[in-house]
């Protein structure tokens, strides 16, 4: 019962907010102005929670992985060209590395012990996820990079590489930020190409 | 009025004499608007209870979904459609009373018009809740309504229930610009003889009105065309409502005569409301010398016209669907009259066709306790017309699919809530708002000799 | 496909995967209501299981002993839908309703979740080491007083089981509720030995089925209902003939072009007529000859109340037919003299030429007593002799009739255990539970016929902490010691399979073991040419004296039902909600009786009506059937389980209980009752069915077989038969429709399929459909359509996307009552009705022809299922999305579709997941789609082949060819809505006007 009454109203208030959205699209829209210095090396970056996006269990750095090591995205996400969903590396992809690599300053020491830890329990880290769709709407991966190239995953992720913690790039849980791209690419607007 | 309607054009039968004096009219009037009785406030509150009970129930659909009304697929519309059809025919005879007898310069409207109208008003304000009730998702029913959006999403103009939301939309809006622009000159009248928050109320009602030549010209002007303007939605809206089902290809639905037929019941059904509030009304407000015999002979005839273009037809509907030769009509109109569900069938059509044509008789028009019993009878007939017309669905295209219609609870107390916010509204305008239109009164009233020239042209 | 995952992950770590790849319960909301989502990843990544991705494993089907090869599909570690492996020689890549239900025996909400034992009448649960101690305690103390009851497992396990109970001295039992024992006994008699014969019902010219109802339960339904299809599907303008002969019209009657309904228990008379027919004509064994020398038409016309000319017809088609098949033995027309009826129909086929072409001997793996056995140890068990007693998938408590007093034997027994995964009635009154694995989450094999061995492998972590029975009888041997130990030494139960494959790859003459054993996982099993031995007459003695069914007013017959089988399917809500094929009714039992006896009876439908037998009564709603007896009442079995979970405990009555248990080798499942009125009372049945009648609307079509022979069109053949023309002819319509062409070739420009653009169409072809709805089951896991219950059922508001619609024709004024099934889904109308109204779009038409349905943008005002014709739209009046699914029954929904909320429409859409899968992986191989490489989860199931999906547009495409026959014909042509669905006629294979005088169906009416 409660639940309902609160689907309902919070399906009117998300309702209200694309109508907001719609408004302010374009400028969510906007490029996302780096995070981090531009610099191939990352500069360390103290987690005081003054970060954008959701505090992640360890504090997991896409830009040193990706900007000072070069680590391209579908080494972890490995399954994001072949099928629609990306792939979450499993703790023994991080492992790989981290059985070898203890961290160079106490920041990262203290978050690749946290790895470690749990690696030794058996117990998977639990992420926060930063990136989803409503579940009616279905987004094949795989179709996207082969389309998109390289610069892919940015388009709709913005620059993972210089965020020291993910957030939310683009608004992309609004279907205008979908519709736009398909205009632009001139690719199928047909409802159901997503929505079945 | 600029156009005065006292040069009467001929064949008009003659406006009874009217003995009283203007300052007796806006006594009697302002007199309606005296303190409540009991038995008023005991009709305020049961309407407000029915209203809650509905408003209960709605909400507890809302949460627990629409299964608990009493939808049998393929019957996809019930109760709910039904008394939107109902409530938004009801609306019609006001619009018909002010608007086109005015232009047809029909003397009789005068004592009426202005609670029809109302009655108008508040069919409308209860039909619109319908479609928000009925539809399966109700907190997203603004979908409906064209608005720019990220999606690059417009509303479906092609479909029925589009031409809805702004038949019904524009039909509120203007019958209510109606109400209130005629009250203008009345409500000014009685401003100086109240206080309170009355005073305050009709002071802002009455929009500065001083009674001025100046005034009285442009506002009989406007009159006219805002008249002119609501006559053709007399017309439109209940098309447009009746196209909701006559564009579908549901046996039973699928009928070129449906416009025409659906505007005329709406008219019987809103002569039969207008009755039914009336008759007990008058007396309730001791204006029985205003609204008279002959007012309600008028009415009773505008039934019968109205009646009788329903009786044919119900008989045309018969007749094409044998004449069609087609399977599917056929059999609906079969089970219409001797289905499971005859009795739904036969109730619309004595309720309706038959009873109505007991109005060839002066003596029954004339009377009014005869008349409510009418009243009532057609207010059954019509809500059982839309009824039999939504169980069309019932027994369609494929025989597996077939069921009956079975309404729940949910579905009765909804209707009732229904009917509560109507009459809450009705009882309110009632109290406090002249429910006759002084003005036009006056007008037939023969005027003073010596003072005659200081009434001008008009007034 | 692949080997089954070997590293570890446990349920909640695969819960919280499939959270993580977006899948498990989506449940539609507005816009965004999650809450905050997980993303935990795998600890080792499995190296076959790619999120977003499906991974098949090859297992077989273990919802009836006629095991089925089956191929799993998996995503993200959980098994989501059953299809048939194309490998497997029996299912052929097809799967029955029963098969694909089994999932719901996998996530079953009321399975044993862990080894429980009764302390005080109270379940308490235990840890597997104290059940091992427990049961290595009392059964090494057992000795010869141990029985282990196996139902129909049949392999490795069963020998490991019969080990482990001769190591103490006991037995094995082995029983299953409808295994054909009479057959058997019969076989024994007449050739002399006691195994089951296999039939070709795909060579038969001529098929004659006394009682046997082979499109249900009787023998292996799926692979008999393909052959079915193969012989009696019209093709190439011709058809084989079937006849069936029995007291009431079930599934297979209904399939059938003449349906005989003789006196009860007089069918043995019938069969020998039409053998001495056979004999007249071909000579045969001189004991054949004597055996079958009085039964001239007029003898068997005299016995069975038949007409004369009918037995005389149909013995001569039968003589004149080759290569013919007759079968017997189905439990619905199983009477106490059911061997002796088998036993005929032995010597027809002998007489006939059939045994060798039709009827093949040798290909049975394993002969048993069945029936007799377990009377046996009733019989112990009321004796004392019995100290220890295992159940496995064997529920005789219910599925024997209480008359045979099993319950009140079984509470003798000291020590009583139960390896069910549901606590049913015989587990109920056990003392220890031991949940075995489910088929899909366990090694195990099965050889269901010479020649055929089926593996089953773990496709998936066990949902609870169940452990294989085999595992437990290993450890529990070994704990005992001694015999035991030595008779059952493994490591566990899957070195025991391997070992038993090792002895089988040495048999197959297979080189390399590994290759072979990957080879098998990989196509489910091993395949080779059943071997047909040769079998000669041994005695000709049939004893033709109708059975003796007591002195009842009415013959009653307690019959299976496709879905429900002997009750092990009323557990599984898609199977108690798929309606009853042939009454269309669900979630509950039913009493059949004809019209005319209702008539006198002065009972209509729903009205409650109680039979009384010598052994017991019984009461239920009437339900009036044409297709029975006047002196006939039947209730179908499975209902009225005590125990067996939530969707089956306490839902109507068990048939059984009016039967009688005596000795003999079968049990007869047919009896005598009085039937009497219950004033007063009344259920409404929760049919899915309005109008049993199509009122002549061209529905359901069907033309005689010289017609569709001669290549008639449908209008022609309506012509032919003096029918009047179709309405669509008239000079108006036809204009209409031209109007409508040049408007629709406009549209076309405007964009609709232009191009490259596909247009997906579906063939229905009746002259295959069973009406058996395995499609309908199909489209149940595809599309995660809730199972809404009884209560919504009566409002008619089930929500299966495919339904089967059954008309009754004739019956009336001396005409054959005959049965015409229609599958009924979206139609996908070029011109669809229900688009136009939709005032916010969510029902459109996409450029690939197929009629979009957007649940998220839908309001529901539900105008487009008034306006659609066909009426195959389906609404969400509550959060069936809630209710429908209860933990762990959610982790079978399909991620790839939209699990849809309260007050949004549905409908079937083509599987358009299936299409955008198949889509991309094209796309990324830079291909067109390939006829054929994907289609429909309804077309994939179906057992006959009835439905095809494909591109209308290519002109290769298989849809498109059939699209094109003269049977072919739109449901409701003359809406002219250009339905993407094209019907092929039904053809009835009648006989000859002339002959077909005085209808032995009549008669009986």
């Amino acid at each position: 019962m409660r639940r309902v009454a609160l689907g309902g109203t919070l399906a009117i208030v998300a309702g209200v907010a694309v109508l907001v959205a719609a408004g302010s699209r374009t400028e969510a829209a906007a490029p996302q102005q780096a995070t981090a210095p531009a610099t191939p090396v990352a500069v360390p970056w103290p987690d005081e929670g003054t970060l954008k996006g959701p505090k992640q269990p360890i504090y997991f750095r896409h830009d040193v992985h990706a900007t000072q090591y070069q680590i391209q995205c579908q080494y972890c996400h490995y399954s994001v060209a072949v099928a629609s969903e990306p792939g979450i590396p499993s703790m023994q992809t991080c492992m790989g590395c981290h059985l070898v690599i203890g961290g160079s300053d106490t920041t990262s020491k203290v978050e690749i012990k946290k790895l470690r830890d749990a690696w030794n329990a058996k117990q998977p880290v639990e992420w926060v996820r930063v990136h989803y769709l409503a579940r009616h709407a279905h987004f094949p991966h795989q179709r996207h990079v082969a389309k998109l190239g390289p610069n892919a995953c940015a388009t709709c992720h913005g620059e993972v590489q210089r965020m020291p913690q993910v957030f939310q790039a683009n608004n992309i849980r609004n279907m205008g930020w979908c519709i736009s791209c398909h205009l632009e690419h001139g690719v199928s607007r047909d409802c159901t190409v997503c929505h079945y | 009025m600029a156009t005065s309607i006292v040069d009467l054009p001929t064949g008009h039968t003659p406006y009874p004499p009217i003995t009283q004096t203007h300052a007796d009219v806006t006594r009697d009037v302002v007199g309606t608007l005296s303190p409540p009785g009991k038995g008023y406030l005991a009709l305020l509150a049961a309407a407000v209870a029915c209203f809650v009970i509905g408003a209960a129930t709605f909400l507890f659909m809302v949460f627990k979904g629409l299964g608990y009304a009493g939808y049998q697929p393929p019957i996809f519309w019930s109760v709910f459609i039904t008394t939107f059809v109902f409530w938004v025919g009801i609306g019609h005879a006001g619009t018909l009373i002010s608007a086109i007898l005015y232009l047809f310069r029909s003397p009789w409207r005068t004592a009426v018009y202005r609670s029809t109208e109302a009655m108008t008003v508040f069919a409308v304000m209860t039909a619109g809740l319908f479609p928000i009730i009925h539809i399966g998702r109700q907190w997203i029913f603004y979908w409906l309504l064209p608005y720019p959006n990220a999606r690059y999403l417009w509303p479906n103009f092609k479909s029925p229930l589009m031409w809805d939301v702004f038949a019904i939309g524009t039909y509120l809006t203007v019958s209510s610009c109606f109400l209130i622009f005629g009250l203008v000159p009345d409500v000014a009248a009685i401003r100086d003889k109240v206080t309170g928050w009355r005073k305050w109320l009709y002071t802002r009602l009455a929009f500065g009105w001083q009674g001025t030549d100046n005034q009285w010209r442009h506002y009989s002007r406007a009159y006219l065309y805002l008249a002119a303007l609501c006559a053709p939605l007399v017309l439109s809206v209940h098309s447009v409502v009746s196209w909701d089902f006559a564009s579908s290809l549901i046996p039973g639905w699928h009928g070129t005569i449906f416009a025409p037929y659906f505007v005329a019941g709406a008219i019987y059904s809103g002569i039969g409301m207008v009755l039914t509030l009336l008759i007990p009304l008058r007396k309730a407000l001791k204006i029985e010398h205003m609204i008279t015999e002959y007012h309600f002979d008028n009415m009773a005839k505008l039934t019968l016209l109205t009646g009788t273009i329903l009786f044919y037809a119900y008989g045309m509907e018969y007749f094409v669907a044998w004449y069609s030769g087609n399977t599917f009509e056929q059999t609906t109109f079969w089970r219409r009259a001797f289905g499971p569900e005859w009795w739904g069938g036969w109730t619309m059509i004595v309720c309706n066709a038959f009873v109505s044509q007991l109005l060839w008789f002066r003596k029954i028009r004339t009377n009014l306790t005869a008349l409510f019993v009418i009243s009532i009878f057609i207010n059954l007939g019509m809500w059982f017309e839309r009824w039999v017309i939504i169980q069309s669905l019932s027994n369609d295209f494929i025989p597996y699919a077939w069921d009956s219609m079975n309404p729940t609870w949910v579905d009765w107390f909804i209707f009732l809530g229904s009917c509560g916010w109507f009459s809450m509204w009705f009882l309110l305008f009632a109290k406090n708002f002249p429910i006759v239109a002084i003005q036009e009164i006056k007008e037939f009233i023969p005027m003073p000799r010596k003072s005659g020239a200081a009434h001008g042209g008009h007034h | 496909m692949s080997e089954s995952p070997q590293q570890p992950m446990n349920r909640r770590r695969f819960l919280t995967v499939v959270g993580a790849s977006g899948a498990g319960a989506a449940v539609l909301s507005g816009c965004s209501t999650e809450k905050v989502q997980k993303l935990v990843p795998y600890l080792v990544q499995s190296e076959d299981q790619i999120p977003g991705l499906a991974t098949y494993y090859a297992s077989t089907c273990t919802e009836c002993a006629a095991s089925c090869g089956v191929h799993v599909r998996t995503r993200e570690g959980r098994a989501i839908k059953l299809e048939g492996n194309p490998d497997n020689p029996i299912s052929r890549g097809r799967l029955c309703a029963r098969g694909q239900a089994g999932l719901q025996g996998l996530y079953n909400p009321d399975r044993v979740r862990t080894p429980m034992r009764k302390e005080g009448g109270a379940w308490k649960a235990i840890t597997w080491d104290e059940a091992i101690k427990l049961l290595a305690e009392r059964f090494g103390a057992a000795g010869a007083g141990l029985r282990i009851v196996a139902g129909q497992a049949r392999g490795t396990l069963t020998g490991l089981m019969n080990r482990v109970a001769q190591a103490q001295g006991g037995a094995l039992v082995r029983w299953e509720a409808f295994d054909r024992d009479a057959e058997r006994a019969a076989n024994q008699r007449t050739f002399g030995r006691g195994d089951l014969a296999t039939y070709e019902f795909g060579e038969a010219r001529y098929i004659l089925s006394v009682g046997a109802d082979f499109l249900e339960t009787w023998g292996s339904p799926l692979e008999q209902a393909r052959g079915f299809a193969q012989s009696h599907g019209f093709r190439d303008g011709a058809m084989a003939r079937h006849v069936y002969v029995g007291p009431r019209m079930n599934l297979t009657a209904m399939n059938a072009d003449e349906w005989l309904a003789p006196r009860p228990g007089t069918e043995v008379a019938f069969v020998l007529g039409v053998a001495h027919a056979v004999v007249a004509r071909r000579g045969g064994d001189p004991r054949l000859q004597a055996a079958v020398a009085t039964f001239t038409p007029g003898a068997v016309a005299q016995a069975t109340g038949l007409a004369a000319a009918d037995i005389e017809r149909v013995a001569g088609e039968f003589a004149a037919a080759a290569p013919s098949l007759a079968v017997a033995g189905g439990i619905g027309a199983q009477y106490p003299n059911a061997v002796e009826l088998c036993a005929a129909v032995n010597l027809l086929n002998l007489a006939a030429g059939n045994i060798g072409t039709t009827v093949r001997f040798g290909a049975d793996p394993d002969a048993r007593e069945g029936y007799a056995a377990i009377r046996r140890l009733q019989e112990e068990m009321a004796g004392g002799a019995v100290t220890a007693v295992l159940f496995h998938e064997a529920n005789p408590v219910y599925a024997l009739p209480a008359s045979a007093r099993f319950g009140e034997a079984l509470a003798k027994v000291p020590f009583k255990v139960s390896t069910a995964l549901v606590l049913d009635e015989t587990a109920a009154q056990c003392d220890l539970l031991i949940p075995n694995h489910h088929a899909l989450e366990r090694w195990d094999d099965a050889a269901p016929r010479a020649g055929t061995f089926a593996l089953m492998q773990p496709v998936m972590q066990p949902v609870f902490t169940t452990m294989h029975t085999g595992d437990v009888l290993l450890k529990v041997a070994q704990a005992i010691g001694g015999a035991s130990a030595a008779a059952a030494s493994a490591p566990s139960f899957e070195a025991l399979v391997r070992a038993t494959w090792q002895q089988l790859a040495a048999a197959q003459k297979a080189g390399d073991f590994e290759a072979f054993w990957r080879a098998a996982l990989q196509r489910g099993g091993h395949y080779a040419a059943a071997p047909v031995q040769p079998v000669s007459l041994a005695s000709a003695q049939v004893d033709a004296t109708p059975a003796a069914l007591g002195d009842g007013e009415f013959v009653f017959t307690a019959y299976p039902t496709s879905m429900l089988h002997d009750g092990r399917g009323t557990n599984r809500p898609w199977l108690v909600e798929n309606a009853d094929p042939v009454t269309k009714v669900t979630w509950h039992h039913w009493v059949e009786v004809s019209p005319a006896t209702a008539k006198r009876l002065d009972v209509r439908e729903g009205e409650i009506v109680r039979l009384a037998s010598a052994a017991g009564t019984l009461e239920g709603p009437v339900y009036v059937f044409p297709g029975i007896r006047d002196d006939v009442v039947a209730v179908p079995l499975g209902w009225g389980h005590t125990e067996y979970g939530r969707y089956a405990a306490g839902r109507g009555a068990n048939a059984l209980d009016l039967l009688a248990a005596p000795a003999g080798p079968a049990l007869p499942y047919v009896t005598t009752v009085g039937v009497t009125k219950v004033r007063n009372a009344f259920r409404a049945l929760a049919k899915t069915e309005g109008n049993p009648r199509q009122l002549g609307r061209h529905i359901a079509e069907a033309m005689p077989l010289e017609h569709a022979a001669a290549g008639y069109t449908i209008k022609q053949s309506w012509e032919k038969l003096g029918n009047p023309e179709h309405e669509v002819n008239t000079e108006a319509e036809l204009q209409a429709i031209e109007g409508f062409e040049e408007a629709f070739a406009a549209a076309r420009e405007l964009g609709n399929y232009a191009g490259e653009q596909p247009m997906w169409g579906l063939a229905v072809d009746l002259a295959k459909c069973t009406g058996c709805s395995a499609c309908v089951t199909a489209c149940y896991a595809e599309n995660n359509i809730p199972v809404v219950g009884e209560e919504e059922v009566l409002r008619g508001r089930e929500m299966t996307w495919i339904r089967i619609e059954r008309y009754w024709e004739g019956g009336t004024d001396g005409q054959p009552v005959e049965g015409r099934v229609v599958p009924m889904m979206c139609q996908h109308c070029d011109a669809a009705p229900c688009e136009p109204v939709c005032p916010v779009y969510a029902a459109y038409h996409t450029p690939d022809g197929l009629n979009g349905q957007v649940y998220n943008r839908c309001v529901g005002t539900r105008y487009c299922a008034n306006n659609c014709p066909y009426k195959v739209r389906y609404f969400n009046w509550k959060a069936y999305n809630w209710q429908a699914f209860p933990e762990p029954l959610d982790l079978q929904l399909n991620p790839d579709v939209t699990v849809r909320a309260r007050g949004v429409m549905e409908k079937c859409t083509f599987c358009v997941q299936r299409i955008r899968e198949a889509q991309h992986r094209a796309k990324l191989e830079g291909r067109p789609l390939r006829d054929g490489e994907f289609t429909v989860a309804c077309a994939q199931a179906c057992p006959s082949d009835a439905l095809v999906f494909g591109d209308m547009h290519d002109p290769e495409s298989r849809v498109r060819s059939l699209k094109q026959s003269p049977r072919g014909y739109h449901v409701l042509e003359l809406l002219n809505v250009r339905p993407a669905v094209t019907y092929l006629a039904k053809v009835n294979h009648r006989p000859a006007p002339a002959a077909a005088a005085g209808h032995g169906a009549e008669e009986s009416h």
